[in-house]
């Protein structure tokens, strides 16, 4: 007896739909920006590598798979398989791109980080004393 | 599309495999990838076995969750396949009525072998178990190890037990039993004081009340610690007491023994029946308290006939104590043996000690420690358990070989599968839940066989065993073994079934059946050689038994009427002079001593005269009997005379064995003088005749002139022997007209001592036909699948002009040749584990060629009978009708 279908919205494990969702860890972002600055061949090592290479943190690569599952489960990222090279014994790669979400939650972030640094007095940065 | 070729970059494979195996798909190739790349690049920076355990780490750190493979969420799914796999199962079942059959029928034999072999092992070894302070209770044991003569055995002097209960604290309670026949223990005639008419009962043991608490005898009447406190007490089983007792309680009312009114006993007690897994087995304890049997008795260390049982305290060391217990050997009876000069006492200090047996190990002892009482044998629950394992085995093989046999009528299934999108895991799968059905209904079919079977095996066995329905682990237990059974019959076929390459099968060039014959000859194999074996043993097994019981024993065991009981007789004299009067009795002997078990027996030292210090004792049966004996036996004097009822100075004669002569090293045994503690003189030596188990040799024995005793032995000749019993019932009627004749026969007896040779030859003899059955069986439908298979070759060949005959040899021959291999290898082997049986015994046959051809010829006979069927009708059948069809 329901006069017109129901739409329902599924949420993710742990999720809710309020700020929340938005929420993204350090780890995560920098995931993220790798795969931004990867383009067209961001790809699980190739993504641990430039984190290593960026950071200088020792990055494992099952933390970084880790991730980019669950970022995509969130939405932030689109995956397709391919870009096969011989030296990965002819196995296909998994290839990553920013989608619009992704891109909205990095900005986000910036702009939140960016407002609370600019709500910190100067005399903080300046290094004085009360 | 460029074909992509995929390779391993000589990462560890198996750690690939389980990457593959665990990761899902979403990942896993991709982060495979990955990890290769990384491998390559770590493998020339790091070197191949660097890179190879960080590879590994790899691996092992994606078991995250993420990663893992969701394995539950189509249940669904699981179910609708698992029908189907059933209704495949039971389609492909009822299809071939025969080959099901015959899996299912030969399983089923095999199971109900294990089972009732494994209830029958879980009997055995549960004896003795159920004592609260198991680990406390122990048994007492003489060791003599060294020498010339080295046994075991349980019997210690009267004052043992008094002097364990004052000098030793570790000892909380020690007891004395006496087992065997000797005075009132064994069997008697009892009667309530009361009535009139006596019964003959069985299981009388003497008892100090402490056994009542050691053992924890629990009483139904009366109060357990002084049920056996004063003199002339008995306890009686509730069994006896329901019987002479019904509905009272008979603690206080007096019973007589053996019409001995000079003597009442009265019932201190009444117990529970021992329960039947328990080594001792009694209906009569009579109390200890204050017996003596002859003047002098309880305080001397002459005589060795009381078991002891202890109870330790809680914080005593059984191996301590051992070695505390030689004080009693030094002090006591090597004093003993001082004070009466003899001159083993040199050798007691060196070879004798006091050793403890735990009361639970009784049962099933591992050495033989001489006590008189029904043992169990820890050989033939290992050799059941074995051909337990080995008929289960025969059983599965019948079950892999039919499976593989048949894979070709599968294989276009399997292929068909694969076309259709089943993966390998699926098709095992498929076939495990098929092997696992099939192990169901044989599981099933086997319980119904062990109910069938189970009184015909206890009658074999002379056990009681039965199913446990109500205990809590027989269920599960069958579930388990169900599953794990199904499984292992089921994990080779359905490997090899599975591993079909659609495109071979679906292009028909599986050579149909005939790849892995090898493995399928090897099986057939193993199983004749198993049931030859058997065959072998069970042959020899009977062989040994008839020599046994049909050799010349040395007496005359055949029309011989033992009427027990003579004790009780007023005058025997008198009933022995009736007896005589009979026509057809040849001859009759009064004595309780008789060549047969269960009859008394005496040991005793004896010395040549006045050599009592200076020379070892030879130890020799001393038997009372009267100058009758001999000829009523049948035995035969070798030398001298028999004795004479006339001659008053028979008393001190002796008629000595041949064994008795050999081991004093008499030339001429006539007249020697030979002495206990009174001197005789050898008046006659008697052909050796056996009067143990033909285990062991036959030992020294002598005949001293007695006149009374429990059995009067009729030697008859009649070819009525009913009425021949009716006669003497009617002669021992007038005597003892309250009390009934009661009557064995000699060679029945005779033939008791090897029951166990007797059961255990029926036992094997069931067994190999078990074993024979299941292996034709498997031979059978092996047979029939490979005439299915040469149909058209046997069809054409006969078309050619081929006889019936020659269709016949190509078809068998095969089969005949692997049947001849299996007794290649199975002779050896037998003639090795039954010359190992027959070591126990002294008197054995040879194992002669002839138990090797006849067996060979039956099996080769049998599979030939087993095979031929099909080979015949294969060659019977009209060929034309066969080809038509193509």
């Amino acid at each position: 007896m329901q006069p017109f279908p129901v739409c329902r919205v599924y949420l993710g494990k742990g999720e809710t739909n309020t700020m929340k969702g938005t929420y993204i860890g350090e780890f995560e972002e920098l995931v993220l920006l790798t795969v931004g600055i990867l383009f067209d061949d961001a790809y699980g090592l190739a993504i641990v590598d430039e984190l290593e290479k960026q950071t200088g943190r020792n990055v494992m690569m099952s933390a970084v798979h880790k991730a980019l599952v669950r970022l995509e489960d969130k939405g932030y990222l689109r995956s397709r398989m391919g870009g096969a090279t011989e030296t990965r014994g002819g196995r296909d790669k998994r290839l990553y791109t920013l989608t619009q979400a992704g891109t909205k939650v990095l900005n986000q972030s910036r702009e939140m980080r960016n407002s609370m640094w600019k709500q910190v007095p100067k005399i903080v940065w300046e290094g004085g004393k009360i | 599309m460029k074909q992509r070729r995929l390779h391993n970059e000589g990462a560890p494979g198996w750690a690939i495999r389980f990457f593959y195996w665990y990761c899902n798909d979403h990942l896993c190739e991709a982060v495979m990838g990955d990890m290769l790349e990384l491998y390559r690049r770590r493998r020339s920076r790091l070197g191949k076995k660097r890179a190879d355990l960080l590879f590994i780490f790899n691996v092992l750190h994606f078991l995250q969750p993420f990663a893992i493979r969701k394995r539950s969420h189509s249940t669904i799914n699981h179910i609708a396949m698992f029908k189907n796999y059933f209704i495949i199962a039971w389609r492909t079942m009822s299809r071939q009525k025969m080959y099901t059959a015959i899996k299912i029928g030969g399983f089923a034999l095999g199971l109900a072998t294990c089972m009732i072999i494994f209830l029958f092992i879980r009997h055995e070894i549960s004896y003795d178990k159920y004592y609260t302070d198991s680990n406390r209770l122990f048994r007492m044991y003489n060791q003599y190890k060294g020498g010339d003569d080295s046994g075991n055995w349980t019997s210690f002097p009267a004052p043992v037990a008094q002097i364990l209960r004052t000098d030793f604290p570790d000892i909380e309670k020690a007891g004395r039993l006496i087992p065997y026949n000797w005075y009132n223990a064994g069997n008697n005639l009892f009667r309530r004081q009361d009535q009139i008419e006596s019964t003959y009962e069985e299981g009388f043991a003497y008892a100090d009340p402490e056994i009542i608490d050691i053992l924890q005898i629990p009483l139904v009447y009366g109060n357990p610690r002084h049920a056996l406190d004063q003199p002339n007490t008995i306890v009686i089983s509730k069994r006896k007491a329901d019987k002479y007792f019904p509905g009272e309680d008979p603690v206080g009312k007096t019973v007589i023994f053996n019409e001995d009114k000079s003597r009442p006993y009265t019932i201190g007690g009444v117990m529970k029946e021992f329960p039947v897994n328990s080594h001792l087995q009694y209906d009569f304890l009579i109390t200890l308290t204050q017996e003596e049997f002859w003047k002098g008795e309880q305080t001397s260390w002459c005589c060795w006939n009381y078991n002891i049982y202890l109870r330790l305290r809680p914080d005593a060391d059984p191996a301590q104590l051992e070695k505390k217990l030689l004080s009693v050997r030094d002090t006591h009876y090597v004093g003993y043996l001082k004070e009466m000069g003899d001159k083993s006492l040199e050798d007691v200090r060196k070879y004798h000690s006091f050793r403890l047996q735990p009361v639970s190990d009784i049962y099933l002892q591992e050495e033989v420690i001489w006590d008189n009482l029904r043992h169990g044998d820890v050989r033939y629950v290992w050799l059941f358990g074995g051909v337990a394992f080995f008929i289960l085995a025969l059983a599965c093989i019948n079950f892999i070989n039919l499976s593989t046999a048949k894979s070709a009528n599968r294989a276009k299934e399997v292929g068909l599968r694969k076309v259709v999108g089943s993966v390998r895991g699926y098709l095992v799968r498929q076939f495990l839940t098929e092997s696992v059905l099939y192990s169901l209904v044989s599981f099933a079919l086997a319980i119904v066989i062990v109910c069938l079977a189970m009184p015909y095996f206890n009658g074999l066995a002379g056990r009681t065993l039965s199913i446990p329905w109500s205990a809590w682990w027989l269920f599960p237990l069958l579930l388990l073994s169900v599953l794990v059974i199904g499984f292992m019959a089921g994990v080779y076929p359905s490997f090899y079934l599975s591993a079909f390459k659609p495109i071979d099968v679906l292009k028909g060039s599986i050579s149909r059946g005939t790849r892995n014959s090898k493995m399928r000859s090897v099986m057939v194999v193993f199983q004749f050689t198993t049931s030859i074996i058997l065959v072998i043993g069970t042959f020899i097994i009977y062989r040994q038994m008839n020599y046994i019981l049909n050799t010349k024993v040395g007496f005359d065991k055949e029309q011989v009427i033992m009427v027990q009981g003579a004790n009780t007789l007023p005058n025997q004299k008198t009933f022995k002079d009736e007896l005589r009067k009979l026509p057809g009795v040849e001859d009759v002997t009064v004595s309780s001593y008789l060549p047969v078990e269960g009859t008394k027996r005496d040991q005793n030292s004896f010395w040549r005269e006045g050599k009592s210090k200076e020379e070892k004792s030879i130890g020799a049966q001393k038997w009372y009997v009267d100058e009758d004996f001999i000829g009523t036996m049948g035995m035969k004097l070798v030398a001298g005379r028999n004795f004479m009822q006339e001659m008053a100075s028979d008393s001190q004669s002796i008629i000595i064995n041949e064994a008795m002569a050999k081991e004093f090293g008499f030339k001429n045994p006539v007249g020697e003088r030979i002495m206990t503690w009174e001197v005789f003189t050898v008046i006659g030596v008697v052909e050796d005749f056996n009067f143990e188990s033909m285990k062991g040799e036959i030992g020294p024995l002598a005949f001293v002139r007695g006149g009374w005793g429990s059995i009067a032995a009729v030697k008859v000749k009649t070819e009525d022997m009913a009425g021949m019993i009716a006669q003497v019932t009617n002669v021992w009627d007038k005597v003892m007209p309250h009390q009934p004749i009661r009557y064995t026969f000699l060679d029945e007896s005779y033939a008791r001592m090897y029951d166990d040779v007797q059961r255990m030859g029926q036992i094997f003899a069931s067994f190999a036909v078990l074993a024979i059955v299941v292996a034709c069986l498997g031979l059978f439908a092996l047979s029939a699948f490979m005439v299915e298979q040469r149909n058209k070759e046997i069809s054409i060949r006969l078309v050619l002009g081929a006889s019936v005959n020659s269709i016949f040899r190509l078809l068998t021959q095969n089969f005949v040749m692997l049947v001849l291999i299996s007794f290649v290898v199975a002779a050896p082997l037998a003639w090795y584990l039954m010359q190992e049986w027959l070591k126990d015994y002294a008197y054995r046959i040879d194992i002669t060629w002839d138990v090797f051809a006849l067996s060979g010829l039956l099996s080769v006979l049998v599979a030939l009978l087993t095979v031929s069927y099909q080979s015949v009708r294969a060659a019977m059948v009209n060929p034309a009708t066969r080809l038509r069809s193509e």
